[in-house]
């Protein structure tokens, strides 16, 4: 599986690649070329230019801080809950003048989601129903009272001007200065609430019990929390889109999450992504004239997941893989190293020079692959040739020897074996026929300090369980 | 201390479970490393040992629930899938949902599916021999009970009915006793014992020391490898226990945990954690 | 074009009119939508249990790039082609979750989250940078269209007139769908209760797991024109829910599930007619209307029947300090 769901995500991000060509293609469409768009839509010289992504800004910008904590708390798809919820407040909201009034829909939206958000914790308190259907349920009934509302909407006299289908797939252009307005004074709020109340906020969502114990009103930060995120839904959905917004609020904090192990760089992290995948969505967006902004926002933010996921430095799959085989490497080299040991410990550590053809037979492997093995452990300074010929090439006969670091790792190899197989036999009571397969692969982990605590547990021994000589410290030094 | 394997068993006179140099890692947390084992036919087994010693694990590990990373399991001398009719299982209570839409009896008869095979519906007979293991725990009169209504012991004693209507020869019980009352607990041991009586091969997953060799003639002590194995008499002794629950092996967990996480993650520092 | 939001109840046009003016049309409609909502309910009842509620909805989003493509590769709106489109959607929604899930330490809601939406994203951007290519228009992925259903190409058999085509095609998902249940009741049963258990009963818990999640697929597909992607979920989620809060046994629920449909479908139908809303939205108001009184009414798990036993219990509890 693990190997598959490799070759799928790889795969994903491939295709990511021709939908941003093909966005771009769009845009050379129109008479200027695409790096003088890019320098006429990021000096925002066009009034609705500057709303557009000044807009695309700030709601990531929101969006990525407050998701972050939604996605910290295992609540990811709550954020997707209240996106759809929000539609009948939308709806509500514009009867109530007539209008696209922001401050009108504002209110009735943000009147929906809470009451959302707040039957999703009712039904689950008082029902044996489990949290997915009951999210399912309020995301899709909600929604679909919104369907009812917008239809009925778009049949009254008012409703060609609407606009309300802007707010099923977003776009950016149809953001005004009221609405850019309402998203400043909503990024303020986040910023001072989240400021303010930053340890509380990481309290309840690391364990709310915990908090609850400490006196804090985990009940008021987690609807003061649930406030701030419908403000960020509702002011988002004219943008992005009801259903696509929940997307903002999980995409660039799961991104974050992959490069940091601490909640405030994730923060930091997550909104700045928020804030990349709004400019990248506006401007091809902007490019492609009349398609819709949320979904160029939602791959953009996939798109840098997808960079996280595969290029993360901790926890990415490229440094992994590339971790996993340096690593091998190392594995490989390690068990030449203790060949040549217990080549040299059979002559009773007289030979010091060998012949790589003896190796091979020790190993068992053929002459090819052990010439490489011994180039490796030249290169690795572990190893140095006593031909005379500097050649590539190597034959059975060409002699070796180890260098001090070569002998000195060696040994610690060995030793750790033979450590380890005493240790199973006499502290964990293995069967001495159990110890050896786990031992050939331990004593490539084991770290000095876990050594040095084994030795003393053992207290200092001398043989292994097969009676040979465990190389201690002094004869690793040499 | 610990019983090799006897070599070169006919199917016939398998034993009801063996287990050789069973090694199970889950992707970071190693949690049984060597076992050895082998089970006679017609005992009841005791597995007892610390938290995370890997009990469960290891009754998974033998219905194949789990990835082995080295090792066999044999069953009545046959891989798991081979032998599934002859095993009956009870999963530990938390396992399930209670609130799923069933009544006692209804779970009961799953007990039967096993035999059943696709496209058949559970018969008139079936339900009967539902019917005859639910009184056989003292539990015919909640039959129609939906099961969230059920208190923690009765909710055991369906899955003990049900494992009874499996009909099988060897029984995996993780934690029968966990949370049940003591008059559910002197009836399932009555049960076991009746079990055994037929001959029947039991292992049952349990936590608590002081009842322990009352309960078992036989008890495998674990604590990520087989500690001690074999009569209870023999394997209950102090020096034993000690090795299974005190803290002297924390090398053992904390090298196996190193290794993992360098497997996994390719994790380049030294020793992880401490 | 009118002025008010709710215009005049007239029994005699939202009741009457539908069954003698536009008879035909209005059983068509109503038909279709009580295969639709019957059809995801029964399939729903087992995803309600297996609580793949969200998987549910990750797979309705993503069939649009999936039915957008396979609609581009073969031109055609044919429902073969569409059919395999959405389950290779399906089945790549599942496995890039379970990527996701494996490949790193992103937790499966936020994993769902960010899977659906990027695929309905492209699906979106398909839609709309070849809209002059495609039929499917937003208002379709929306919320669907069964006031079209009538429209439709009828489908002939030995010479006879059938229905529609979307209706025979649902029709026939739909007994497909019973077929499956009566085959394999028991074992979604087992494995749906207890994994652990069916694997002992050797009968592999995964195998049914891909298969319900590839016969969900197919169902959301079938129902998607007709009541939109976002509403498929509420009609595959509240047959389910609401007959769950009413009964103990699962055969008992699914046929609770599927009476609940056919309310959706005939009172949704007059209720969108009075409003002139959209018929989904219509019965998915029904939806939520009758999980709203089953919730608070309900004999045994109703909030009524709580409060009331609380205040008993406090009644009893009280006079002894």
């Amino acid at each position: 599986m693990n190997r598959t769901g490799k070759q799928i995500l790889f795969a994903l991000a491939l295709l990511a690649l021709p939908f941003l060509a093909h966005a771009a293609k769009i845009g050379e469409i129109s008479e200027t070329t695409w790096t003088d768009q890019a320098i006429d839509f990021f000096t925002m010289q066009q009034p609705i230019v500057r709303t557009a992504l000044t807009g695309s800004l700030l709601i990531g910008f929101c969006c990525g801080i407050l998701g972050s904590f939604l996605v910290v708390r295992k609540l990811s798809l709550l954020g997707d809950t209240l996106s759809h919820a929000v539609l009948p407040g939308v709806a509500m909201g514009f009867l109530w003048n007539a209008s696209k009034d922001p401050w009108a829909i504002f209110v009735g939206a943000t009147a929906a989601g809470i009451l959302g958000v707040a039957l999703v914790g009712w039904i689950k308190q008082t029902t044996h129903l489990k949290e997915d259907s009951t999210m399912g349920m309020v995301l899709a009934g909600f929604y679909g009272v919104g369907i009812c509302m917008t239809t009925v909407i778009q049949n009254m006299a008012m409703g060609n001007k609407s606009g309300l289908d802007k707010f099923f797939f977003g776009q950016a252009a149809a953001l005004s200065s009221g609405d850019i307005e309402l998203l400043s004074i909503i990024a303020l709020i986040t910023v001072v609430v989240i400021l303010g109340f930053y340890k509380e906020f990481l309290v309840i969502s690391f364990d709310s019990g915990f908090a609850q114990a400490l006196g804090m009103p985990v009940k008021v930060l987690h609807y003061a929390l649930m406030a701030l995120l419908t403000f960020a839904v509702v002011v988002s959905l004219q943008a992005v889109g009801v259903v696509l917004v929940s997307a903002l609020l999980i995409t660039p904090a799961a991104a974050a999450f992959l490069l940091t192990d601490r909640m405030h760089w994730m923060l930091v992290l997550a909104a700045a992504f928020g804030m990349l995948a709004g400019a990248i969505g506006a401007f091809v967006s902007y490019l492609s004239n009349n398609l819709p902004t949320g979904p160029f926002i939602v791959l953009g933010a996939t798109g840098i997941f997808l960079l996280a996921l595969l290029f993360g430095p901790r926890h990415g799959l490229l440094p992994k893989m590339l971790r996993r085989r340096k690593q091998r490497q190392r594995i490989a080299l390690e068990n030449t190293l203790k060949a040549v040991f217990h080549l040299s410990e059979s002559s009773q550590f007289k030979d010091q020079v060998f012949e790589i053809g003896r190796l091979a037979t020790e190993r068992n492997a053929t002459l090819h692959e052990t010439e490489s093995e011994i180039r490796n452990l030249v290169k690795a300074d572990m190893a140095s040739r006593l031909d005379s010929r500097n050649g590539p090439e190597m034959s059975g006969q060409a002699q070796f020897e180890l260098t001090k670091s070569g002998w000195y790792r060696a040994c610690e190899i060995v030793r750790n074996h033979r450590l380890w197989e005493l240790y199973l036999t006499n502290a964990a009571q293995y069967p001495i026929d159990h110890v050896h397969d786990d031992a050939e692969d331990i004593e490539h982990h084991l770290g000095e300090e876990l050594v040095h605590r084994i030795e003393e547990r053992l207290e200092n021994p001398i043989h292994d369980p097969h009676g040979k000589l465990i190389p201690n410290r002094e004869s690793i030094k040499l | 201390m610990q019983s090799s394997p006897t070599t070169n068993l006919s199917s016939k006179s398998a034993a009801p479970l063996e287990v050789h140099d069973l090694t199970v890692a889950y992707t970071k947390r190693p949690v049984l490393y060597g076992i050895d084992l082998e089970i006679p036919k017609g005992s009841i087994v005791g597995v007892v040992g610390p938290n995370g010693a890997g009990k469960s694990t290891l009754i998974r590990a033998i219905m194949g629930l789990l990835p082995v990373s080295s090792g066999w399991i044999k069953v009545f001398g046959k891989p798991f899938k081979q032998a599934v009719t002859r095993v009956g299982y009870v999963p530990q209570r938390e396992s399930v949902d209670w609130d799923f839409p069933v009544n006692a009896l209804d779970v009961v008869l799953m007990g039967r599916y096993g035999r059943l095979g696709p496209f058949k519906r559970p018969s008139k007979a079936d339900k009967e021999i539902a019917m005859n293991c639910l009184e056989k725990v003292k539990m015919d009169s909640y039959a129609k009970r939906q099961i969230s209504n059920l208190s923690g012991g009765q909710q055991q004693r369906v899955f003990l009915a049900r494992a009874l209507a499996q009909e099988s020869d060897l029984y995996l019980m993780d934690e029968p006793f966990v949370g049940v009352d003591a008059t559910t607990e002197s009836a399932i041991i009555e049960i076991l014992r009746e079990l055994q009586a037929q001959g029947k091969t039991l292992i049952v997953v349990h936590h608590d020391l002081t009842t322990a060799p009352e309960y078992f003639d036989r008890i495998l002590l674990l604590n990520m490898r087989v500690v001690a194995y074999g009569k209870t008499e023999d394997v209950f002794t102090f020096e034993n226990l000690q090795n299974a629950y005190g803290g002297r092996l924390s090398i053992l967990s904390e090298v196996a945990l190193t290794r993992a996480r360098k497997k996994f993650d390719g994790d380049t520092r030294d020793n992880v954690g401490q | 074009m009118r002025e008010r939001f709710f215009p005049d109840f007239d029994w005699h046009t939202v009741f009457v009119q539908p069954w003698t003016d536009y008879s035909e049309n209005s059983f068509w409609i109503v038909l279709m939508g009580f295969l639709v909502s019957g059809t995801c309910g029964l399939v729903g009842c087992f995803v309600i249990l297996r609580r793949m509620a969200l998987v549910g909805d990750a797979i309705s989003h993503s069939l649009l790039p999936g039915i957008t493509i396979a609609f581009l590769l073969t031109n055609s709106r044919d429902t073969l082609p569409m059919m395999l489109g959405a389950i290779a959607a399906g089945v790549a929604t599942v496995a890039l979750i379970e990527a996701i899930r494996h490949s790193s330490r992103i937790k499966p809601d936020a994993a769902i989250g960010i899977v659906f939406s990027s695929l309905f994203a492209i699906g979106v951007i398909l839609i709309s940078a070849f809209a002059d290519k495609i039929d499917l228009d937003a208002e379709c992925v929306l919320y669907g269209e069964l006031g079209f259903i009538p429209l439709q190409d009828v489908v002939m058999f030995g010479g006879m007139e059938i229905g529609p085509e979307p209706v025979v095609r649902m029709a026939i998902i739909g007994l497909i769908a019973i077929g499956l249940l009566l085959s394999f009741f028991k074992e979604m049963l087992v494995t749906s209760f207890d994994p652990g258990l069916a694997a002992s009963l050797g009968i592999n818990p995964t195998r049914y797991q891909y298969g319900l999640t590839l016969f969900l697929s197919v169902v959301i597909v079938s129902s998607f024109e007709s009541v939109g992607v976002v509403l498929v979920i509420a009609m595959i989620i509240f047959p389910g829910a609401t007959a769950l809060l009413l009964t103990d046994r699962l055969p008992k629920a699914i046929w609770l599930s599927t009476l609940f449909s056919a309310l959706y479908a005939g009172l949704g139908f007059h209720l969108a007619t009075w409003l002139e809303a959209s018929i989904a939205g219509g019965m998915t108001v029904i939806a939520g209307f009758i999980f709203g009184l089953v919730w608070i009414a309900a004999p045994d798990r109703g909030l009524l029947t709580k409060f009331a036993k609380r205040a008993l219990k406090s009644e009893i509890v009280l006079p002894n300090p």
